[in-house]
């Protein structure tokens, strides 16, 4: 009866299957994370690289603004050397922060505002700060993706196998951000 | 629950883009032969064996390379990407690809002054995007995020590959079939009598084949794109996080759309709303009706 030497080849080769699909699942999701993770950090960078430009620009046209140049300036320093997850929040916070009262003062500065190479970044820094918000909603989706996973039958059996069975930490938006935004004449 | 449905979905396309590939396969093979039967039996066999590779080559092509078919009959342009004049279009591009991770999709241009757009491709690795010259004219920038979000999660859902498949492949099926049966007027009559009764089956069988096949085209068009429409709404809202961007858009396309864009109706269902409007829409209508479209997004 050679078949029946079948049935539990059979029944080990579904067993086999269900731990390979899950345990993959696990650390598919979980590499996810990482690199929506790392795809923040690459349009941070991108705009990190664009505020040099920028204060050049905004030196040529309103030099006596020191204290907003030197805010930016000062926060950009601050994102670049930020070694910790928190302290790079707060700077990348106030890198945000600071951008958003140039561009609030070139508004005084008609000079400023119509030259072609100030357009052309203001441009491109109200774009990479979209990508940036897209960036953690997306790696919010993907830790809620991985969290629902490793939390839920059957996911939380095999997250233990694989060792990676601690939640990730969602991308919360500060204090300071979620205040009403301040004007100051 | 979100989540699980999106990958539903992805299977579901690669399963239905699997059967429907088959099932042309077959059709296209059967069809080649009762033709050769009728006409020049003593080779059919060969013509048998011929035809399926040919088909097979058809369908292999079309699944690699249908969306530039598609984008060269709907005479879809490339864009220069560094233009000064397409720059919010390819940051709103590139921003919700990062939103639904996938890579930015190659993004092209309809000249056209109705408002609308498509995506295709035979996954996110090779997507592309059109959209018309209307809609960058008419279209704020949270309208544009709107639409293009509907787009990149028919990506993201693989819903092009399916959709691209059956342009294409449906596409052919159709034009074969209407011109086997203007050929039906020239087939050879009484030439062979003893094989008359089979070749007045044969005759039957091709001429229910050319009469079903727009049949088979509408229904297939209306089985893949009603339910695709509403979930790419709700994943769009998912990545822009903002309903009356899309709602706003659909509004505007009401209101200027004439529905006179001259595209063939073997690629309509790809549109973001349906690109000509007949008199037998409501009966075969690829696309759900926008008022419904809007009427959701306003309650979401």
């Amino acid at each position: 009866m050679i078949w029946l030497w079948l049935v539990p080849v059979v029944v080990a080769l579904i067993v086999i299957g269900i731990f390979v699909y899950f345990m993959n699942r696990v650390i598919i999701l979980s590499n996810r994370v990482d690199n929506a993770w790392s795809q923040i950090d690459v349009q941070l960078k991108k705009r990190a690289d664009l505020v040099p430009n920028l204060v050049e620009t905004v030196k040529g046209y309103a030099a006596h603004e020191k204290q907003a140049i030197e805010m930016v300036t000062k926060a950009r320093e601050n994102m670049l050397k930020a070694s910790d997850m928190k302290t790079r929040a707060k700077a990348e916070n106030e890198l945000t922060q600071a951008l958003k009262t140039i561009f609030a003062l070139a508004e005084n500065y008609p000079n400023l505002r119509a030259s072609e190479n100030f357009r052309l970044l203001q441009e491109q820094l109200e774009g990479i700060e979209n990508k940036i918000a897209y960036a953690r909603q997306f790696y919010n989706d993907s830790v809620l993706g991985f969290n629902n996973t490793i939390t839920t039958i059957p996911g939380s059996f095999f997250a233990g196998i694989v060792g990676r069975s601690k939640p990730r930490e969602f991308f919360e938006i500060l204090e300071a951000e979620r205040a009403p935004v301040k004007v100051q004449f | 629950m979100n989540r699980i449905s999106f990958y539903d979905q992805i299977a579901k396309n690669r399963r239905s883009s699997f059967f429907l590939s088959v099932i042309v396969f077959s059709f296209l093979v059967v069809l080649i032969y009762v033709i050769s039967e009728i006409f020049i039996p003593e080779l059919s066999l060969l013509f048998l064996i011929v035809s399926m590779i040919m088909v097979f080559l058809y369908t292999y092509g079309t699944y690699n390379y249908g969306d530039s078919i598609v984008l060269a009959a709907t005479k879809a342009q490339p864009i220069d990407e560094n233009d000064p004049k397409y720059v919010h279009l390819v940051n709103v591009v590139e921003g919700l690809s990062i939103a639904a991770g996938v890579p930015k999709p190659s993004i092209h241009l309809i000249e056209s002054d109705e408002i609308n757009a498509f995506a295709t491709g035979k996954d996110p690795q090779h997507a592309s995007i059109a959209v018309t010259t209307g809609l960058l004219k008419n279209l704020r920038r949270d309208e544009l995020e709107g639409v293009i979000g509907h787009e990149l999660s028919h990506i993201r859902n693989y819903d092009i590959r399916f959709a691209t498949l059956v342009a294409v492949m449906v596409g052919l099926v159709a034009i074969l079939s209407n011109m086997f049966l203007r050929s039906m007027w020239y087939a050879p009559r009484g030439g062979k009598r003893e094989r008359r009764g089979d070749v007045g089956l044969l005759v039957l069988v091709g001429v229910l084949l050319a009469i079903l096949s727009p049949i088979i085209v509408r229904l297939v068009q209306f089985a893949i794109s009603r339910r695709r429409e509403f979930l790419a709404d709700a994943s769009s809202v998912e990545l822009t996080r903002y309903p009356p961007g899309l709602a706003n858009a659909l509004d505007k396309i009401m209101r200027i759309n004439r529905g006179d864009m001259k595209v063939s109706e073997a690629v309509s269902h790809l549109f973001f709303v349906d690109p000509t409007k007949s008199p037998l829409d409501s009966l075969y209508a690829t696309h759900p009706s926008i008022e419904e479209r809007i009427r959701i997004l306003r309650a979401m």
